[in-house]
């Protein structure tokens, strides 16, 4: 008794998806949601289709990567020549010269400094944005702010706002991944969202505190049926969906349901086949360090994002930290440094040297950084380590409609303070959700008695960095 | 909170001054929009000084995006008028007034968002000249030709109070309608009696489907009105000898003897009493930066849940939340406690407990309240004034500010400093309150007892010894007053180790009594006027109730919001009930009843609601009563193509609106069926202590959701909510939603057909089916009227028949595709895992996670 799809199609009064999706568009505050829903055009060509965020837990410091100051190696130990921030997380002392030499690097130029000798080489590829700035100097509203543009409300976050702007690529697989992210300092509010229609979270693989090779969406796959018995299940549940649906009268919330368990059944096959990197060849799987234990974990959370972009998931964000804030080192910074950045350097640059080779490269756009950067004076006795610093940080982009080769914006002599083409948090995203081909000003979604959007009432595309 | 108005590279934006707030008292002031009283030779001066310093500094630094070619945020500044009407944002311009002028905030460059010209400071004496102009009355040459310029913040209250949520509620006639006619045809299988054809719901909503040629559908069958009525009421299904009972109850009675049963039972006071906790943002942990636990809140949870089941009238309920601290309790130490728990309504929001800014949390922290009362009680967004009046409403820059000096002078926070520390009051009995004394009182004396001890010890050392540090003192102390002093200090110890616990609440008191002023663009850098405590304008009527100089003003608030004339406590109330009972509400915008929110589909009907609900002593049970035992909400569900095609979304309701269950009636429901929910009522169910970390730094999850109590016992963790719950559009639990969002996604499927839960349930349910009965045709008949509260049609029966026959068994699979078939079962197995995936098709079907 094992009807086949066609069948129950065929048995019910109703075509799938017809009466729902003339509902949809009579009703755009209906919720129900299946492959009969086209994706909504973006607002002008877009630069990418996809966004990929290699997000490093914790604030790494820009003085020490990607932001060389001179002038802070010559003052080294000196106080600091102006004012720090009126709110600050903790005191800091003097200032604090970077103990890493920096070199410059490809045809750009560009000096990164000795934490990242892999990236280093693929810095033409790099737009390097040395003017971010934030509003908070906690790790929790930090987060919030980076994820989701808002460290005081529950909004919904960035990848949310894309996959709401655009639809998936991919009927089969969800179109917002996060791969172990972390639950503290925001948790699921970094990847929700909120009270944008449940289907645009991001569903997370995993969490942070567990490895890379664990990641798996919950709920994937039966503990208990194969195949087989889990079709003929669903068999029995669809012919009396069906039935019901034919008792109640044409429903377009009964209709998506039927349809919801067809896109679950399907998304069990895709979605494990995504995570076989036993599929990529010895050699890719070396260039994402997967044969090194310490690049092991970070490598494979790129290459199963790598994966997922391949499958047209629109926005994927892989997360560096451990159980603890990874990147944050107000104390022991040489060392925790130097691991953090061995963990990441090897694996990121053979990701983007593998999007590049396959193309992927053109259409997507990565995107590097912290919750905020660190300051350029000490904190702690032992002058080694630096405190949170939201006033000026590095973040990166690589890929889809970018300049590249080129560094933009700037903090002062020292690294404190973004002071040349500011770049707000709000501004990088109105220029992400831009070269998505997305007005930041017109993705909004009303609530509560007016329209919301990511970039809230600000945002400032910087269109300088658009190639 | 922000607004609409948009930032870009831009001159003065979204910040506005609520002129109504201007009060005299300076000298220089003059009221903004009019013109200057006549021209003096002080004036002529004035006006030189403008055009050799001002106007060229504006056209130098500020024209280019705010003059005649272009004005960013729609401002201009090359004229007066535009300067005092303002831009987007508001008036750029308070003669008078520097601190309420956003030229003067903007050059001074003191907010870190708001700093014009956006590229480079003006110079100090450039600054100074402007402040100087704008303190001596802003004059221009414009000045007497401009009669009246209205700013952008003004709001116009006269015109404000016709909206139609802000005019006072009426007591409408119901229509006549004719009834036979509008009541359908009548099923023989209909509950209804004739009587209740009189219920004045029905001649309203007849009376607008009359207008459009419908009528309302047929009454349900008594087994689908029973299962939807016993839902919705309790979250919970019909029990088969509650189905059994009501379908041999012939008599006219027998709908109300349901409806009386279910609102007497407990179980409704966890199911409405948990719409309510949706509405006060209720959840066991702070979420948001520091997710520490609310080890206390469940005590709120189970004020709301009692309070429901012994239909504690709503003004009451309100009062209770608002300011209960503040109620006279007598003697009755348990009510007392019980109103001190109810003010938790106004701490449970998310703090960024962290927030190094500590003023601006405390803001922060009171918005959060603002807009929460706001929404809950009043549908009023009023979150929406804290940087600049309204931009639908008649709310007013000042009216926010008003309300926030009412919160402001309310404790909330023992501690802003991180991670900071909300308040809670003691709610220990007589006894435990004595108890904690008494060991208190034990302490302190062993303590002096020790410390007499040892003086009288050191009193007999010879002087050598007396001054050195006790340690050393002490091994110069003879042998005896050592020993007693160890038995004294481990008695100490002991009793420092048995301090009672002392119950307490989350909760507030009131605080240090003060006045809040303006926040430009809601910045507490950029400070405006001073503004009373007060209510928002639009409302109050002639005579606005007073507050003394020593009260918050937190009870006249909520007396006022009760005084059953206010237009908007009983209107959103009787809204929130409907809406839980038709899925739907008489206004669909729960939460937001001001210009931007829906208007009701039927104004007269809510009006009469709400009238009769403060009539009635606003009890909750009673407007239950009558809408459940109306016949718009008794009729089916059934669909008609003409009645869909005139009104496709049931505004008028011709039927009855087929309902999703929700996350908590999902996972009570299938916890019911296969027979697991444990009943326990109330209680603390988070397994943390008091403001410790549900995740601190570190992601390991320390939230367990393995109890089979029900949902609203189940801890709500923010940030980190039971992964069921969520994908069931459960509340956020940060952010208030009276009206939770239905969504179907494919996610929701995997979790139904994946997870422990449902296959552990089902096959409680499966095992539970086999026992009871012998063959599978008793099975069948159990499992639908247990699942669906119905028996199957012979063919339903024959389909699940062959189900169970045809599973194939998983040692027999030859489906390659089965990478690592599962369990080998043995032939008991066999049977057990195919009633098993029966149960779960059952439980995962549509037709029970619907009603209809």
């Amino acid at each position: 008794m094992h009807l086949s799809r066609r069948q129950l199609l065929q048995n019910s009064s109703l075509g799938f998806g017809s009466l729902a999706l003339a509902s949809l568009l009579s009703d755009p505050s209906a919720q129900a949601s299946g492959p009969g829903q086209s994706n909504p055009p973006p607002h002008f060509p877009a630069r990418a289709k996809r966004v990929l965020f290699l997000f490093m837990k914790g604030g790494p410091s820009h003085m020490d990567t990607f932001d060389y100051k001179p002038q802070l190696q010559k003052d080294d130990g000196k106080p600091l020549p102006f004012e720090k921030p009126r709110v600050q997380f903790a005191p800091t002392s003097d200032l604090l010269g970077s103990p890493w030499k920096f070199q410059r690097h490809g045809e750009s130029g560009i000096a990164v400094s000795e934490l990242f000798p892999n990236v280093a080489q693929c810095v033409d590829d790099l737009c390097i944005l040395n003017s971010l700035h934030g509003s908070n100097p906690a790790h929790g509203g930090a987060c919030m702010k980076i994820h989701t543009g808002s460290d005081v409300f529950v909004r919904p976050s960035m990848g949310a706002w894309v996959s709401y702007g655009l639809g998936t690529e991919n009927q089969n697989l969800p179109a917002f991944l996060t791969i172990c992210p972390t639950l503290a300092h925001g948790g699921t509010k970094n990847w929700g969202a909120s009270f944008l229609p449940a289907n645009h979270a991001g569903v997370p693989l995993g969490n942070a505190s567990q490895s890379s090779e664990q990641a798996r969406v919950r709920y994937m796959q039966s503990a208990l049926l194969g195949r087989r018995q889990q079709r003929g299940l669903l068999d029995h549940l669809q012919q009396m969906n069906t039935s019901f649906l034919d008792t109640t009268g044409p429903n377009a919330e009964l209709e998506a349901r039927i349809e919801s368990f067809e896109l679950a059944f399907r998304m069990q096959t895709e979605m494990p086949e995504a995570l076989e990197l036993g599929q990529e060849t010895q050699q890719t799987q070396r260039a994402y360090g997967l044969d090194q234990k310490p690049t092991a974990d970070f490598g494979r959370q790129c290459l199963m994002a790598r994966r997922f972009l391949e499958r047209g998931v629109r926005f994927v964000q892989v997360t560096h930290s451990n159980s603890e804030v990874q990147w944050d080192q107000h104390g022991n910074l040489k060392k925790g440094h130097e691991q953090n950045a061995a963990e990441v350097d090897k694996p990121i640059a053979g990701l983007l040297r593998d999007l590049k080779s396959r193309g992927l490269l053109d259409e997507t756009l990565v995107l590097w950084g912290g919750e905020f950067g660190r300051t350029p004076t000490c904190q702690g006795a032992g002058r080694n380590g630096r405190d949170h610093n939201p006033e000026g940080f590095t973040m990166w982009m690589a890929g889809a409609g970018v300049k590249t080769g080129i560094q933009y914006g700037a903090t002062d002599e020292y690294g404190y303070y973004a002071v040349e083409n500011k770049m707000h948090v709000h501004d990088l995203h109105a220029t992400l959700l831009h070269l998505m081909g997305i007005d930041h000003t017109r993705l909004t979604y009303p609530y509560a008695g007016r329209d919301f959007r990511l970039t809230d009432v600000a945002g400032t595309v910087a269109s300088e960095i658009l190639a | 909170m922000a607004c609409f108005v948009q930032i870009a590279a831009a001159f003065l934006v979204s910040i506005s001054i609520a002129t109504s707030a201007v009060v005299a008292g300076d000298d220089l002031a003059k009221p903004t929009g009019t013109n200057s009283t006549g021209t003096s030779a002080s004036d002529a001066q004035q006006i030189r000084f403008f055009e050799n310093k001002i106007r060229p500094l504006l056209a130098e630094h500020c024209y280019e995006c705010h003059g005649a070619d272009a004005q960013e945020s729609e401002l201009r500044v090359d004229r007066l008028d535009s300067m005092l009407q303002g831009g987007l944002a508001g008036p750029a311009l308070v003669p008078g007034k520097p601190s309420s002028s956003l030229l003067v905030t903007a050059v001074g460059y003191r907010d870190n968002t708001l700093q014009m010209p956006p590229d480079y400071r003006l110079s100090q004496q450039q600054i100074n000249d402007l402040q100087t102009w704008v303190s001596q009355g802003a004059h221009h040459p414009a000045s007497d030709s401009i009669s009246s310029v209205r700013s952008s913040s003004e709001v116009d209250y006269q015109q404000g109070r016709e909206h139609w949520s802000f005019r006072p509620v009426q007591t409408p006639q119901p229509p006549t309608v004719n009834f036979s006619q509008a009541a359908g045809p009548q099923s023989s299988d209909s509950p209804l009696s004739a009587a209740l054809v009189a219920n004045p719901i029905d001649a309203f909503v007849a009376q607008r489907l009359e207008s459009k040629g419908l009528q309302r559908s047929p009454p349900a069958e008594k087994r689908v009105l029973l299962r939807r009525v016993t839902f919705d009421l309790t979250g919970l299904p019909p029990t088969a000898s509650e189905i059994d009972d009501f379908l041999q109850d012939s008599s006219e009675a027998a709908f109300e003897t349901v409806v009386d049963r279910l609102l007497a039972s407990s179980a409704y006071g966890e199911r409405w009493g948990r719409h309510w906790l949706d509405v006060a943002r209720y959840a066991d942990s702070n979420g948001l930066d520091e997710n520490v636990a609310h080890g206390n809140a469940w005590r709120y949870r189970d004020y709301v849940i009692d309070a429901f089941n012994q239909d504690k009238p709503y003004d009451q309920f309100i009062v209770e939340q608002l300011a209960g601290d503040l109620l006279d309790s007598g003697d009755d130490f348990q009510l007392r406690h019980q109103r001190l728990i109810a003010t938790g309504f106004l701490v449970l929001g998310p703090k960024v407990l962290a927030e190094k800014d500590e003023t601006k949390m405390e803001m922060d922290i009171i918005d959060e309240q603002i807009d929460t009362v706001g929404r809950s009680i009043l549908g009023l967004t009023l979150g929406c004034a804290r940087c600049h009046t309204h931009k639908f409403d008649p709310v007013s820059h000042s009216d926010y500010y008003g309300l926030a000096g009412i919160f402001k002078s309310t404790q909330t926070m023992d501690s802003y400093a991180t991670v900071a520390k909300w308040h809670e009051n003691y709610v220990e009995t007589p006894a435990e309150s004595v108890a904690f004394e008494q060991h208190s009182a034990a302490l302190k004396a062993k303590q002096q007892q020790i410390d007499q001890l040892v003086a009288e010890a050191t009193e007999k050392l010879s002087s050598e010894f007396r001054d050195l540090k006790l340690d050393q003192r002490e091994s110069h102390f003879d042998d005896s007053t050592k020993q007693t002093l160890d038995h004294q200090r481990s008695e100490l110890k002991a009793l420092q180790d048995s301090v009672p616990e002392r119950p307490s609440a989350m909760g507030v008191q009131e605080g240090q009594v003060t006045d809040v002023p303006i926040h430009l663009r809601g910045s507490h850098l950029t400070l405006g006027e001073l503004v009373p405590r007060s209510f928002p304008k639009v409302l109050v009527s002639a005579q606005p109730p007073s507050i003394a100089n020593d009260e918050s003003g937190r009870l006249q608030f909520a007396r006022w919001l009760t005084d059953g004339k206010h237009p908007l406590t009983a209107r959103v109330m009787v809204n929130r009930i409907w809406h839980g009972h038709f899925g739907r509400g008489l206004v669909s915008t729960v939460d937001n009843f001001g210009i931007q929110g829906t208007p009701p589909t039927h104004p007269l009907l809510l009006d009469w609601l709400a009238s009769r609900f403060v009539s009635d002593g606003w009890s909750v049970k009673a407007m239950h009563r009558l809408i459940l035992m109306s016949h718009t909400y008794q009729q089916n569900s059934q669909f008609n193509a003409e009645a869909h095609q005139r009104d496709p979304n049931n505004q008028l309701y011709w039927r009855f609106n087929l309902q999703r269950l929700d996350a908590e009636a999902i996972r009570d429901g299938i916890l019911a069926v296969s027979g697991r929910l444990d009943r326990t009522s109330g209680g603390k169910t988070l397994e943390l202590e008091n403001r410790s970390y549900v995740f601190n730094h570190t992601s390991e999850d320390k939230s367990t959701y393995a109890s089979t109590r029900r949902s609203i016992y189940v801890p709500i963790i923010r940030n980190h909510l039971f992964d069921m719950f969520r994908l069931f559009d459960y509340n956020d639990a940060s952010v208030l939603t009276g009206n939770r969002p239905t969504s179907t996604i494919a996610t929701q499927a995997l979790f139904l057909m994946n997870s422990p839960f449902v296959v552990q349930q089902s096959e409680q349910l499966a095992k539970r089916l086999l026992e009871r009965h012998s063959n599978s045709r008793e099975r069948l008949v159990d499992l639908f009227q247990t699942v669906y509260g119905r028996l199957p049609t012979p063919q339903e029966a024959q389909l699940a028949q062959q189900f169970v026959e045809d599973v194939p068994t998983n040692n027999a699979s030859s489906d390659a595709s089965d990478a690592n078939p599962r369990v080998n079962d043995s032939v008991d197995d066999h049977l057990l895992r195919a009633w098993q995936m029966l149960c779960q098709a059952h439980i995962t079907s549509s037709e029970f996670l619907y009603i209809r």
